[in-house]
């Protein structure tokens, strides 16, 4: 499974697949921040499809916040499971998630 | 020379340990003499004492104290009242362990001024259960209360012969006495309800410490949920003593399509959906921006000293003020745990987005405490209950009443309420007498035979893996 990215009035949206384990982030890396080089628009992580993530991701969610800022960087459509995630690694105190 | 809180909380704690000492020595058929004589006495005084708490203190309903007094005697008292508490109270020959339960020490109680003279009760009929002396710091504003509330309890106490200080109370309160007695080396345990500030208090002083954490309750109306049933249970259990029992709802989460039914539900008992402009006149005086936290001055207060004092009329039979938000956080300020007749309201499109709200709600400074859902669907109740952190996850049942216990389920009734880890507490459970012991255990020679039979040589050779062990560690011969 991969990934896809989307253009939405010159934000980039990256559509997650199912499943983030530790692999499929280290396959994906290269990918998100390949895509991310040079670039200052809004950043918008799409979990829609998603039902699991990993550590792996968690920090790649982390480098982009780092690099973005809470705002120019959300992620949007967790499902409940995703979401208690964030929140227990806190992450909702900065990022914005919905 | 005038004494200083060194020297006052040293003398009390003198006799709380002298006290300790003598309690030690009572039997079982002694202490449930003394239990039983507090109970009676306590729940005889039930109306007397809601009625000064509530003349005292200003907060709440006289009537909703008794039944909360009712629960802190007699709910209580069943609980416990078969519970062996002292000496040996169990032993398994086979296995080679007896338990022996042995008092803890003075316990220092810290009442909060929401549920004063029942707090009082409750704790006072778990010490002694366990033969703890007490020592009752209660709140500032519930000074007088919480002295007769002890009296009375010390009093039935001595009537069958009980240490004398079992039973001590301040009527001064003063911050350095409470930082004192919180932190007196001969002090074994503080029951801290109360605010946030106190508990942590408490959790600060290096003695060990169960405290209560805050709520921020949020009710989940499913579709398949009856809704008159639910809206009724919500309004018994928020209204019951004007909103200030920490586990009551604080704000209801309804799906889209089952949200009309539901605001027309609690219009029709009642409630009174605030407008936009009247929301923002409520937030300036239900909540502190600064300190983060609900305003004390409208804790417990009827509808109409709220909205009197927020500056909005509201038509007179209105029991409940609701608030419609489309987020939770600081900058919604009744999103917020608010011990009041005031309920946030939101509108989901589905399940998963209802669930989500609840979680934002329930992180949102009611991390442990407690959740509410009415739903007859079970997988839907299951699959909301593994995604909330929550000591108490009640179903079908007012919150406020289903958390305290023993009225609607089997938990055992309490009115210090744990809330895990992440509400900063050592347990989730409901605080009980069963809590106040330290249980030793005398270990009897049970060799383990696995471990006799087993070549004990082989843990020296690292060419040994776990598996090879593990296979011969359980090898049956």
């Amino acid at each position: 499974m991969s990934m896809s990215f989307d253009n939405e009035n010159g934000n980039l949206v990256c559509i997650f697949p199912h499943r983030l384990d530790t692999e499929a982030c280290t396959r994906l890396e290269p990918e998100i921040f390949g895509e991310l080089e040079n670039f200052n628009n809004s950043v918008v992580f799409d979990l829609s499809q998603v039902e699991y993530v990993s550590s792996a991701f968690l920090r790649i969610c982390l480098r982009v916040f780092k690099r973005f800022g809470a705002d120019k960087f959300s992620i949007v459509k967790v499902s409940p499971l995703v979401k208690k995630v964030f929140k227990i690694a806190g992450f909702d105190q900065g990022m914005k998630i919905t | 020379m005038d004494k200083t809180p060194e020297t006052i909380v040293d003398q009390i704690m003198e006799k709380a340990t002298l006290a300790a000492a003598v309690f030690s020595t009572l039997d079982q058929a002694h202490t449930d003499r003394i239990v039983r004589a507090v109970y009676e006495a306590g729940f005889n005084a039930r109306v007397k004492l809601a009625k000064m708490a509530h003349e005292e203190t200003s907060i709440g309903r006289w009537e909703d104290k008794v039944i909360k007094n009712v629960v802190a005697t007699q709910l209580v008292y069943e609980d416990i009242k078969a519970l062996r508490t002292v000496g040996v109270i169990s032993e398994d020959r086979e296995r080679g362990i007896a338990e022996i339960a042995q008092p803890m020490g003075p316990i220092l109680a810290v009442i909060p001024v929401t549920n004063p003279t029942s707090t009082i009760m409750f704790k006072v009929l778990s010490a002694l259960k366990t033969r703890n002396p007490i020592i009752i710091c209660p709140s500032r504003k519930a000074v007088r209360c919480c002295a007769e509330t002890a009296r009375i309890c010390y009093e039935a106490a001595l009537n069958e012969d009980a240490p004398e200080d079992c039973v001590q109370w301040l009527t001064q309160v003063s911050r350095e006495e409470t930082q004192a007695l919180m932190g007196h080396r001969k002090l074994a345990l503080i029951l801290a309800t109360g605010g946030g500030g106190l508990v942590r208090a408490a959790y600060s002083s290096g003695t060990p410490a169960m405290g209560v954490g805050a709520g921020n309750v949020p009710v989940f109306i499913e579709k398949s949920g009856d809704i008159p049933f639910a809206v009724n249970q919500i309004f018994v259990s928020k209204t019951f003593d004007n909103g200030t029992i920490c586990a009551s709802e604080q704000a209801v989460v309804v799906e889209k399509t089952i949200a009309e039914g539901v605001e027309g539900e609690f219009r029709r008992r009642g409630a009174y959906f605030l407008s936009k402009e009247e929301i923002a006149l409520l937030e300036e005086v239900a909540y502190d921006r600064e300190k983060k936290v609900m305003n004390p001055d409208i804790v417990g207060r009827p509808v109409d000293v709220i909205a009197r004092k927020a500056g909005f009329p509201i038509p007179a039979n209105v029991r409940l003020l609701m608030a419609t938000l489309k987020g939770v956080g600081p900058e919604y300020p009744l999103s917020s745990e608010i011990l009041a007749p005031i309920l946030a309201f939101y509108v989901a499109n589905d399940f998963q987005e209802a669930v989500k709200i609840c979680i934002d709600l329930n992180y949102h400074g009611g991390i442990g405490h407690t959740v509410s859902i009415f739903s007859n669907d079970d997988e839907k109740i299951k699959r909301f209950a593994l995604l909330m952190n929550a000591g108490r996850i009640v179903v079908n049942t007012p919150s406020s009443q289903g958390a305290v216990g023993g009225i609607y389920n089997t938990l055992s009734p309490s009115l210090t309420l744990g809330c895990g880890t992440s509400g900063k507490n050592i347990t989730t459970e409901n605080i009980t007498a069963r809590n106040l012991l330290n249980i030793q255990r005398i270990l009897w020679r049970r060799p383990n035979l696995r471990l006799a039979q087993f070549d004990m040589s082989k843990y020296l050779d690292e060419s040994q893996d776990a598996k090879t062990i593990e296979s011969e560690f359980n090898r049956n011969y």
